[in-house]
């Protein structure tokens, strides 16, 4: 499944913290639109590139759908960030 | 009646062991049942991510220990090792020429997702310490964990 969320958090000992939360569903309504009317340039782009366009596509697929879970902390004295994608 | 419980009964009969240490043998093995045919071939689950972990522990003055905690799914990495093999011949040729120029001669049409089947598997658990030791920072230990969970 298609990551629909990613929480931003960043904590700074010396200013106000950030807590975001990124609807990533509402990217991807925007996308599929964009994605729907450049579809015969990705085609035309795969063919020029002799790349199967539906293997291309269901890589590209897999990459987004493997980002689920993806979870990255970084953390200082002074400043911490998390990354996480639901 | 398993192989394990018969062996320590014989054992028993034998007397090489006695009632008591008979006892606390059967009680061990039931404990820690043998793994099953359908797990022998696999000893631990498939990966699912793969975790890697930084701490530095800094002897700075105004500098404090940095942690770095990274976990990416199997599944992104596995998708990665495919996009390589969609990445154009041309192109890939100047990625291998690039690559040789640093001193890495690989060649990327050959990475596979078997490949990294086998890294994960020999991966069980990696881990480097670094030493930094800076003209202009304070010398620190930088301690990096590679591992599958």
């Amino acid at each position: 499944m298609i990551p629909l969320l990613a929480v931003v958090h960043v904590r700074n000992k010396r200013g106000p913290g950030l807590h975001l939360w990124v609807p990533l569903f509402l990217l991807w309504l925007l996308l599929a639109p964009a994605i729907l009317l450049l579809s015969p340039l990705i085609l035309v782009a795969c063919l020029a590139g002799r790349v199967d366009p539906l293997r291309a596509l269901s890589v590209i697929w897999q990459i987004c759908a493997g980002l689920t879970n993806t979870y990255l902390e970084v953390s200082h004295p002074g400043v911490s960030v998390l990354i996480r994608v639901v | 009646m398993n192989e394990n419980r018969r062996q320590i009964l014989e054992m028993l009969s034998a007397g090489q062991v006695n009632a008591d240490e008979a006892e606390r043998l059967i009680s061990a093995v039931e404990k820690d049942p043998p793994p099953s045919n359908g797990s022998a071939s696999s000893p631990k689950a498939k990966a699912k991510y793969l975790r890697v972990v930084v701490e530095s522990e800094e002897d700075g003055r105004d500098h404090g220990p940095v942690k770095v905690n990274v976990r990416v799914p199997m599944q992104l990495l596995r998708a990665g090792v495919k996009l390589a093999g969609l990445i154009p011949a041309q192109a890939r040729d100047q990625v291998n020429a690039a690559m040789r120029e640093h001193g890495m001669a690989f060649d990327l049409s050959q990475i596979r997702p078997e490949n990294l089947e086998e890294l994960v598997d020999q991966l069980n658990d990696l881990s480097v310490d670094v030493d930094v030791d800076d003209a202009d920072k304070a010398k620190s230990k930088v301690k990096v964990k590679v591992f599958c969970e």
